[in-house]
């Protein structure tokens, strides 16, 4: 084991000066399960990441004690309520080191910021001709929003490369950010090869041209520390669920005088200043982008999970899974059957490979048999997987509740799938 | 409802049975040996395209169909051993029957084969692939010149 066991209190939280992943592991109840009569190994936190004990009581807590609607109620709940949401306002604005919490725009995903700023910096900001430069790696979620916005006004989507180790070719990067090219929109670690992306340089060669920059950090945020003021993004969007919170709840960081100028993003409740039949005024960043009932008791619970990674600390949550990575990565590649791609020297813990001669869902079921849970698939990614060559890949995408010993499970049920399917 | 002929559902009820007497695990096994055999037998390459895909994200198959007498036969492919030999069980059982029979098919039957999880993924599961097979066989019936023509 890599992992650095000391000073360790009974639930891993506020470890001073140490990891251990075993206390970890308590906190997510759902790591005592079994699947297929083995113990349960997840291997697919890059998908959506399990849930720890704090996440589930505090949501709980809400739902059974403090639940009501937030914002303007009079009443003794919704005001203590709207109190404890807006909170998770500031929290989410400390983890990311935003200069204010009302940069701090809540949406239900990853996917729904982008479209948000697609549809509202894109649409107010951009026309025929523009261009956005995106990766070779990009999510569908990074692709697709700019597409429409390419069938809607005719803006042109510009491809930055990766190289075979899949790293980005910064200096193809560098020649996109020309004329036409009016915002970058990059992933800041791909989700399936694991590739840590320089956003800090991304972001300081397109602001040398006036180029605002959008960073998809829906890996990045679970496997690293971010700063946005450090990273200087423009715009800065993740995802709760990956980040051990709950589903539905995401978030778009936008620097305050660009949220300033955007035009509201979807009409309704809660976002607006004044409405007549005549006339309807917008309230002011974020609420503006913000219409209806807010996901209340899913902030609740992403406020606890980024108290829960904060408390143990990104840094020493990196380090485990940098351990882990190296781990796999050398089980993985003393297999001579085994192709794996992705070889950046940043790299986040995800692991995307095949078995020679082996469909990746022959493996993954195999995998599933010795109650490991990968993703198969193209994970949303296809044009990626067009660049690897190949239909799919299977991935093991680790967290800070993993161990060597369950990436051991993983590699002999590698070998069985060699002789099941060999 | 309409009563199929026990016959007819033959290769059906020795897979359940077959499977009845596995445990879990030797399910697992035993839908690869199933798949590894259909491999041996040869698929036209030519049906490997747009026509006859049916469309799922994990694996690829593909599904040929042909009438014979007014019965509807089914034959299948897949780049995976496990979806091949889960295709070979769905084709397998479910050959040999008319429309009305084939209508007949329902999430009961493919319960009936005991596979678990294996059975329900939505992509590549059994459940889609009767319905495929169903429409194919629909789609004959409307309009059985155009059908003959695609394949």
């Amino acid at each position: 084991m890599n992992d650095i066991a000391t000073n360790t209190d009974l639930t891993g939280h506020n470890v001073e000066g140490g990891f251990n992943v075993d206390l970890i592991r308590r906190d997510f109840p759902i790591l005592s399960r079994e699947v297929h009569g083995k113990p349960l190994v997840y291997f697919d936190s890059g998908a959506s990441a399990q849930k720890p004990r704090a996440v589930i009581d505090a949501m709980t807590q809400v739902l059974e004690e403090d639940y009501t609607n937030v914002h303007r109620g009079a009443h003794y709940l919704s005001q203590t309520l709207t109190d404890r949401y807006e909170s998770v306002r500031g929290t989410i604005a400390r983890f990311l080191n935003a200069p204010t919490e009302e940069e701090i725009v809540i949406t239900r995903n990853t996917t729904e910021a982008i479209n948000l700023v697609a549809a509202t910096y894109g649409r107010e900001f951009l026309s025929k001709g523009d261009g956005v430069v995106i990766s070779d790696m990009e999510h569908h979620a990074n692709i697709v929003p700019w597409q429409l916005l390419r069938d809607e006004i005719g803006i042109e989507l510009k491809v930055a490369p990766i190289d075979d180790r899949g790293v980005l070719d910064m200096d193809a990067y560098a020649d996109l950010l020309d004329g036409n090219t009016k915002l970058v929109s990059i992933t800041h670690c791909s989700n399936v090869l694991g590739t840590m992306v320089p956003g800090k340089e991304i972001v300081r060669l397109a602001h040398n041209r006036g180029i605002p920059v959008l960073l998809d950090g829906s890996q990045a945020v679970v496997h690293s520390k971010v700063d946005v003021q450090d990273l200087d993004a423009d715009f800065y969007v993740f995802t709760g669920h990956k980040l051990y919170g709950p589903t539905a709840i995401g978030v778009l960081y936008g620097k305050a005088e660009l949220l300033a100028q955007m035009p509201p993003y979807q009409g309704g409740g809660d976002m607006i200043a004044t409405v007549t039949y005549e006339k309807t005024t917008y309230q002011e960043p974020p609420y503006r982008f913000e219409a209806g009932t807010p996901p209340i008791v899913e902030a609740i619970g992403l406020g606890a999970a980024i108290d829960y990674v904060s408390a143990i600390g990104m840094d020493k949550i990196a380090a485990h899974e940098k351990a882990l990575l190296a781990y796999a990565t050398e089980r993985l590649t003393a297999m001579p059957d085994v192709r794996l791609f992705g070889s950046a020297p940043e790299k986040a813990a995800i692991l995307s490979f095949v078995q020679d001669g082996i469909h990746p869902f022959d493996t993954a079921a195999t995998l599933d048999r010795a109650g490991v849970a990968a993703r198969v698939g193209q994970h949303c990614a296809e044009p990626l997987m067009a660049r690897l060559g190949v239909d799919g890949t299977v991935r093991a995408s680790l967290a800070m509740y993993n161990t060597t010993g369950e990436i051991d499970i993983m590699i002999a049920a590698l070998e069985r799938a060699r002789s099941l399917f060999g | 409802m309409m009563a199929i002929a026990a016959e007819k559902m033959a290769q059906y009820e020795e897979y359940v049975e077959a499977l009845d007497l596995l445990d879990e695990e030797s399910r697992f096994e035993y839908i690869i040996d199933i798949g590894k055999r259909a491999d041996k037998t040869p698929f036209p390459a030519d049906c490997m395209d747009d026509a006859h895909l049916m469309h799922g994200c994990m694996s690829k198959v593909w599904i040929i169909h042909e009438i014979e007498d007014g019965a509807h036969h089914f034959r299948g492919q897949s780049d995976a051993i496990i979806v091949k030999g889960l295709v070979s069980m769905m084709t397998g059982s479910f050959s040999g029957l008319s429309s009305e029979e084939l209508a007949e098919i329902t999430l009961d039957h493919v319960r009936g084969l005991n596979l678990g999880a294996l059975t329900m993924q939505r992509q590549v599961g059994m459940m889609a692939m009767l319905k495929h097979m169903q429409k194919l066989s629909q789609r004959a019936e409307r309009s059985p010149d155009t059908l003959r023509a695609a394949d």
